[in-house]
């Protein structure tokens, strides 16, 4: 019998499957619409120690077989997360993955430490498309001396499974992922999303209130799969693939490429039962192919 | 809330670009309520991608009925008035906060173009419970006026206004409604759906009016169910400014709350 049991790093998850932040809330929006217990893994929407507002409206736009946001870290914060929201997530049975972010590396830092202290948390997720306000706004992702400096700052507080998140917006991102696992990460994922920005030709004007956005969806994959496949070659570390992912020969696609896991976002507004599908597309693919699990599959596009 | 197949019963065009669409899903039927909106999947393809929402413009329980009311614009429209009697279409839903009545009399609707859909559905409920309604409903001229009384049963006080005076009233809906006023009308409680810019004339004339007054507000949308904070707007609560959803808090908003 096949298995999509899946071991990355020292993560143990049930299916290969997680939900990409932001795009699943903290996982109550969804609860009557599916068995969150059959998620991989629940990775929540970006915390940040203050509590943000986000960016004024509009905050998306469809695009071509996908969709530029620019929601701006909406969250309620640290402390409410630890009141409101851990509670409830620590009662379901699901690995718990929080993605963080924040303006400085004491910001990172602090909610590492915070969250270190927490029970039910399984791993944590770097968000690092965020600028540094004390480096003139140079986003973490996209400088390695930044990167590798952050990340071994918030690994030295985080005891469990660190995961960077990286950003497609770079000229080299093997190099970020280097500088990545120099600093200390266990798992890397990848892609976040593309910068773009739609004009209003009626107005003339950007059509998003904050100008730019970030581009997700089926138009990004071919990006983002050969993205995981650069990554695979520049590191021995494991990884979480996604962008665009919408269907089981998608998902298959990123485990070929070189990712252990792999994650579902925009896809689960189109159909909130993607993740479920895709786990039973890949039993049937195991199945079909005779192999016992995904594990066997990782990364046979490279030479 | 959930997620269902519901089977399309009749695909209706009622006028140039306006349809009206009878889904059949008992569990819509009972559980929709007026304000509240369906989430459709009208692609299955990659292009539209996302889903598409709909306020729901009537119910019809014992038949397990649910109607929209839509106009094509877009290539999301322009499949849904593809569809064919006995296809299924995939909607979550209902969803977001229905409006609220609090019981003065009467109530008065006011729509704009296709923004009538809502209000069609509280008037027919307010219609049910005995309740006496007036429906001022304006557009652009007779091409975009929907023949409303059809889908109203007899009771609901039709006003209609178009800008060119093709059909009923002359002008505009917020000055319509204001010589309404001038008339002696005197309402309970207002209601309105229809443009932005429109709901923010009306929200700043209410402000010499003074009625209580709900709007039901349109935003780009993704996951629809409150996860994305995508279709967000600014709400004033509490002398506070904060974002609160469309699809969630809303489409239903008190409109001295709302940041026009």
């Amino acid at each position: 019998m096949p298995s999509l049991k899946t071991r990355i790093a020292s993560l143990a998850l049930e299916t290969p499957l997680l939900t990409a932040s932001g795009t699943f809330g903290f996982g109550d929006e969804y609860a009557s619409l599916m068995r969150l217990e059959g998620l991989g893994g629940l990775v929540v929407k970006t915390l940040t120690l203050k509590p943000r507002s986000g960016n004024p409206p509009p905050r998306l736009v469809e695009t071509p077989a996908g969709m530029l946001n620019a929601i701006g870290l909406q969250n309620p914060g640290l402390k409410h997360f630890l009141k409101a929201e851990l509670p409830h997530l620590q009662n379901r049975n699901i690995p718990l993955i929080i993605s963080i972010a924040g303006d400085t590396e004491e910001e990172y830092v602090a909610l590492a430490e915070a969250l270190d202290r927490q029970t039910g948390i399984a791993a944590l997720e770097l968000n690092l498309s965020c600028p540094n306000v004390k480096k003139g706004g140079i986003l973490f992702g996209t400088d390695v001396v930044i990167l590798e400096s952050l990340v071994s700052k918030v690994r030295s507080v985080w005891n469990k499974p660190l995961i960077a998140k990286l950003t497609p917006n770079v000229t080299a991102v093997a190099d970020l992922a280097r500088a990545a696992a120099t600093g200390g990460a266990d798992i890397l994922s990848a892609i976040n999303t593309l910068r773009g920005m739609v004009i209003d030709v009626a107005t003339g004007r950007p059509l998003l209130g904050n100008r730019f956005g970030g581009l997700s969806g089926p138009a990004v994959r071919p990006v983002a799969v050969k993205m995981i496949y650069e990554i695979f070659e520049a590191t021995k570390l494991p990884l979480i693939g996604m962008g665009g992912i919408m269907n089981t020969d998608d998902a298959l696609q990123f485990i070929m490429a070189g990712a252990t896991a792999v994650a579902v976002g925009t896809a689960n507004f189109v159909e909130p039962q993607t993740i479920p599908q895709i786990a039973a597309g890949l039993n049937d693919y195991l199945e079909k192919a005779g192999l016992e699990s995904l594990h066997e599959l990782v990364g046979v596009a490279h030479d | 809330m959930k997620q269902c197949r519901a089977l399309v019963r009749k695909l209706e065009e009622i006028s140039p670009y306006f349809y009206y669409l009878t889904l059949e899903e008992p569990y819509l039927a009972q559980a929709a309520q007026p304000g509240q909106f369906l989430y459709l999947r009208v692609s299955t393809g990659l292009s539209p991608l996302l889903r598409r929402p709909f306020s729901v413009a009537g119910t019809s329980p014992a038949a397990g009925t649910v109607l929209l009311l839509f106009r094509r614009v877009g290539a999301g429209t322009d499949l849904l008035s593809c569809l064919q009697e006995g296809d299924r279409l995939d909607c979550l839903g209902p969803l977001g906060t229905p409006f609220t009545y609090y019981g003065s009399e009467p109530a008065v609707l006011l729509a704009g173009g296709v923004g009538v859909a809502p209000l069609l559905f509280l008037g027919e409920s307010l219609l049910n419970g005995g309740k006496s309604v007036h429906l001022f409903y304006g557009a652009a001229d007779a091409t975009a006026l929907l023949p409303v009384e059809r889908f109203l049963s007899p009771g609901v006080l039709i006003h209609y206004i178009t800008e060119d005076g093709s059909v009923g009233e002359q002008g505009k809906l917020p000055q319509a409604f204001q010589r309404a006023l001038d008339r002696g009308l005197s309402p309970g409680e207002l209601f309105a759906c229809g443009p932005r810019p429109l709901l923010a004339v009306l929200a700043r004339e209410n402000g010499q009016w003074g009625y209580p007054l709900q709007v039901s507000l349109e935003e780009n949308m993704a996951c629809g169910v409150g996860a994305c904070q995508g279709c967000s707007v600014l709400i004033q609560k509490d002398g506070e400014t904060v974002y609160e959803r469309v699809c969630r808090e809303g489409p239903v908003f008190h409109s001295k709350e709302v940041v026009w």
